[in-house]
C-alpha cells in the first residue's frame, strides 16, 4: 500500500514500529494496574473501618476520609479541563481513578457518619439520592464514565437494589420498583442525548436499563405467565433493542434483544406445552432454527468488522 | 503437515485484517485506508462480530441438545450398549456437518461450526465412556482417566483441525484432570501436574519459531500464557485460602497447604517469585503482552499470598497497601516513560497508540458500579425494618448503610 501511494511515510514507519514490536504501548496496562490499586485501596480502607473503627475513633475515620475525597475532588477541578458536552480527554493517566477514588471515599465517609450519628433518622436512605445527583454532577463535569456507572448503581440502592442480600424470588414490589427504576435511566440517558451532552454516556445508560427492565418484565412473565402486560412489554422492548442496534450498530444490544426475548417467550411456550414432550423439542428445534436463520440475514448486511 | 482446515495465508490474511481495524479504531488509519487493504488481504471465508457469534453457539448447541433429546424420546432407546452407539454415530454425523459447513459455507469462527464441533466431542467421548463401562462391567468412576484422555485427544484434534484455541485449553484442562484421579498424595498429583504442564509448555515454546507467521505467534502466545497461568496456579499453593479466607468453610482450605512437605512447601514459595520474574523478563524481552500483563497479574497474587505463606498476621489494611504499591509503581512508570525522548525509553511508551474497541459498556465499569459493595458496608436491618420497599443500599456507589 505504501509503494501504491496510498499510504503516507509517516504512517508506514509507525505502522511498521508497530507490528514489529520497536514501539510497545504500555498504556492500557498502567491504566489497568492504576484502577486495581485503585480498588485494592478502597477494598482495604473499607475492611480497615469494618475492623478497627472501635479502635480507630470517630474523629479519626471521619476527618480521614473527609480529608481524602476532598483532596481527590479538589485535584480534579483544580487539574481537569473545562466542561464540554463533548467527549473530554483526561489531563494525565491517573485523573479518572483519582476522581472515583474520590466519590468512593465519599461513599464511605457518609456510610460512617450515618451509622454513627443517625443524623437523618428514618430517612437515611436520602443520602444515597443526593450521592447519586452528585456522582452524576461529577461524571459530566469530568467525562468519567466510571462515576457515571457508580451513580447509576447507587440510584439503584435508593431504588432498593442490594447485592447483600440473595433473594431467588423477585417480589412484586422489586418488581415494579426494577421496571421504575429502568424507565426512569432510560429517560434520563435520552433527555442527555437529546440535548446533545455527553451523547457517549447513552451506552451505560440503555445498559442498565435494558437488564433492570428485561430481568423485571421476565419475572413478570415467570409469575403470569402471558396474562399479562409483561409478555407484550418485552416483545416490545425486544423488537426496539433489535432495530437500535441495526441503527447503530452495535450488536451487544441484539445479543441482549435475542436471549431476553427467547427467554420470555419459552416460558410462555413451555407453560402451554409443558406435558407434551414430543411439542417441547419441537418448539426447541424449530426456534432455534429461526433465529439462527433470521441472524444469518440480519448479519449478511454486515461486514464481520461491524 | 498441517490438518487446519483453513490454510496458513488466510489465517494470516485474517490476523492482517483484525491488526488493520485497530490501526483504524485509534485513528492511525482511514476508514478509506481500511477499504484499500482489505484486497490485499483476500480471505474466502465468511466471518461475523462476537455477538453474533455468541448467538448462533448458544442456538445451535441448543438445536442439537433438542434434536439429540427428540430423538431419544421417539426411539424410546434404554439399553445402554444403544444409548452409547447412537451418541457415537450421532457425534460423528455432527463432527461431519461441522466440517461440512467450513468447506461448503465457508464459515470461520461463526458460531455454528463451533458449536457443532463442540457437540460432537462431547457426544463422541460420551458415547465411547458409556460403551466401555457397560462393555466391561464397570464402575463408572474407574473408567474417569479414560474419559479424560478422551476428552484431551478430541478435543487437540478440533483445535488442529478448526483452530479453536478453547479446544486446546479444553484439552489441557482434560489432561490436568488426570493426576487427581490416580490415588496419589497430595504432594505427588501437584508435581505430576508440574511436570506435564512444563512438558506442554516446552512443547509449544519450542515449536513457535521466529520465522513464523503472525498468527501462529498469537497463537502460540496465548497458549503459553494459558500455561503459564495453569504452572503458577499449580504452583501456588496458598492461592486457595485467598479467595475462601472469608467463607464460613475457610478452616478446610487453610489447613491444605500444611499437608505438604516443608521442602515441597517452600519450593512452591520461591517458585511463586520466580514465575512471575520470569514471565515478566519473557514478555518484555520478546514484547508478548498477554504474557507480560499475566506474569503482572501473578506478581500481585504473589504479594497477596506472601504473609500466608510465611505465617505472619493479616490485617485489614493489607490490600490497601498493596493498591498503594500498584499506583505508585504505575505512576512512576507512566513518569518515567514520558520523560524519555520522544516519551518513550527502550521501545516501551505510555501514550496511547492502539484504542480497543467500545461494545458499549467496558468491564471497568462494571466493576466501578459494583464496587460500593466491596468495601464491606453490609446492611444489617432491625427485623421491622426487614420487607420494606427500600431495604439496602449496599449495592449502591452510596454503599450507606446502618450499620458497618
Amino acid at each position: 500500500m505504501f509503494d501504491e501511494k496510498k499510504l503516507n511515510a509517516q504512517q508506514f514507519s509507525t505502522l511498521r514500529d508497530i507490528h514489529s514490536g520497536k514501539i510497545f504501548s504500555v498504556h492500557r496496562e498502567l491504566r489497568l494496574f492504576l484502577y486495581i490499586g485503585i480498588l485494592l485501596i478502597i477494598a482495604g480502607a473499607g475492611l480497615t473501618i469494618k475492623q478497627y473503627f472501635a479502635n480507630i475513633g470517630d474523629v479519626a475515620i471521619i476527618s480521614t476520609l473527609t480529608l481524602c475525597f476532598i483532596g481527590a475532588f479538589s485535584y480534579c477541578f483544580i487539574k481537569g479541563f473545562s466542561f464540554s458536552t463533548e467527549e473530554v480527554v483526561s489531563p494525565n493517566i491517573a485523573f479518572d481513578y483519582i476522581l472515583f477514588f474520590g466519590c468512593a471515599f465519599f461513599s464511605m465517609d457518609i456510610a460512617y457518619i450515618e451509622t454513627q450519628f443517625h443524623l437523618l433518622g428514618n430517612s437515611w436512605k436520602s443520602y444515597l439520592l443526593i450521592s447519586s445527583a452528585l456522582f452524576l454532577l461529577l461524571a459530566y463535569r469530568f467525562d468519567n464514565r466510571l462515576v457515571l456507572s457508580m451513580a447509576l448503581s447507587t440510584l439503584a440502592a435508593w431504588f432498593g437494589f442490594t447485592l447483600s442480600e440473595y433473594r431467588l424470588s423477585f417480589e412484586k414490589y422489586y418488581r415494579e420498583y426494577a421496571i421504575i427504576y429502568g424507565i426512569v435511566v432510560l429517560l434520563l440517558g435520552h433527555l442527555f442525548q437529546r440535548l446533545d451532552i455527553k451523547k457517549h454516556f447513552f451506552d451505560i445508560y440503555l445498559n442498565f436499563a435494558v437488564h433492570f427492565l428485561c430481568i423485571a418484565l421476565i419475572s413478570g412473565i415467570f409469575e403470569y405467565k402471558i396474562f399479562s402486560l409483561y409478555f407484550p412489554s418485552l416483545l416490545l422492548g425486544c423488537a426496539a433493542l433489535v432495530f437500535y442496534s441495526i441503527k447503530v450498530r452495535k450488536f451487544l444490544y441484539m445479543l441482549y434483544a435475542v436471549i431476553y426475548g427467547y427467554i420470555g417467550i419459552s416460558i410462555v411456550t413451555v407453560e402451554t406445552i409443558l406435558r407434551k414432550t414430543f411439542l417441547m423439542f419441537t418448539y426447541f428445534i424449530v426456534t432455534s432454527l429461526l433465529v439462527i436463520a433470521s441472524i444469518l440475514i440480519i448479519s449478511r448486511k454486515f461486514r464481520e468488522d461491524e | 503437515m498441517n490438518l487446519c482446515l483453513y490454510s496458513s495465508q488466510q489465517e494470516e490474511n485474517i490476523y492482517i485484517r483484525k491488526q488493520a481495524r485497530t490501526w483504524q479504531h485509534s485513528g492511525l488509519i482511514t476508514n478509506e485506508q481500511l477499504a484499500a487493504m482489505y484486497p490485499f488481504a483476500g480471505i474466502n471465508l465468511r466471518q461475523t462480530n462476537i455477538f453474533f457469534r455468541v448467538i448462533f453457539f448458544v442456538f445451535t448447541c441448543l438445536c442439537v441438545s433438542a434434536v439429540l433429546g427428540l430423538f431419544f424420546w421417539i426411539t424410546k432407546i434404554r439399553s445402554e450398549m444403544v444409548v452409547s452407539f447412537t451418541l457415537i454415530i450421532t457425534g460423528a454425523i455432527i463432527y461431519a456437518l461441522a466440517e461440512y459447513t467450513v468447506n461448503r459455507h465457508h464459515l470461520y469462527r461463526y458460531g455454528i461450526e463451533e458449536a457443532l464441533a463442540v457437540s460432537s466431542v462431547v457426544l463422541f467421548c460420551m458415547g465411547i465412556y458409556m460403551g466401555i463401562v457397560k462393555l466391561l462391567d464397570g464402575r463408572p468412576a474407574d473408567f474417569d482417566t479414560l474419559l479424560c484422555l478422551l476428552y484431551t485427544l478430541t478435543a487437540l484434534w478440533i483445535y488442529l483441525r478448526f483452530g479453536f484455541l478453547y479446544a486446546a485449553f479444553m484439552s489441557i484442562v482434560a489432561i490436568c484432570v488426570i493426576p487427581f484421579q490416580q490415588s496419589m498424595t497430595p504432594s505427588g498429583e501437584r508435581l505430576c501436574l508440574l511436570i506435564l504442564l512444563c512438558l506442554i509448555l516446552g512443547f509449544i515454546v519450542i515449536s513457535d519459531k521466529p520465522a513464523d507467521e503472525d498468527f501462529k505467534k498469537e497463537k502460540n502466545a496465548i497458549l503459553q500464557a494459558f500455561l503459564l497461568a495453569a504452572i503458577y496456579l499449580t504452583v501456588n499453593l496458598q492461592i486457595i485460602t485467598l479467595p475462601v479466607s472469608m467463607l464460613p468453610a475457610a478452616g478446610i482450605f487453610q489447613n491444605y497447604p500444611k499437608s505438604f512437605p516443608p521442602y515441597i512447601y517452600w519450593a512452591s514459595y520461591v517458585l511463586t517469585f520466580i514465575l512471575p520474574v520470569a514471565g515478566i523478563y519473557e514478555g518484555i524481552k520478546y514484547r508478548k503482552r498477554l504474557i507480560l500483563n499475566l506474569s503482572l497479574v501473578m506478581a500481585c497474587v504473589t504479594m497477596a499470598t506472601n504473609k500466608i505463606y510465611l505465617g505472619w498476621t493479616r490485617y485489614a489494611w493489607d490490600p490497601a497497601i498493596l493498591g498503594i504499591m500498584l499506583v505508585i509503581l504505575s505512576m512512576s512508570i507512566n513518569k518515567w516513560l514520558n520523560s524519555g525522548e520522544n516519551q518513550s525509553r527502550y521501545g516501551f511508551t505510555a501514550k496511547d497508540i492502539l484504542k480497543p474497541e467500545s461494545h458499549g459498556i467496558s468491564l471497568t465499569e462494571v466493576a466501578a458500579a459494583l464496587t460500593p459493595a466491596a468495601t464491606g458496608l453490609d446492611v444489617q436491618q432491625s427485623p421491622s425494618e426487614k420487607g420494606k420497599y427500600f431495604d439496602g443500599g449496599a449495592s449502591g456507589g452510596g454503599g450507606t448503610s446502618r450499620n458497618f
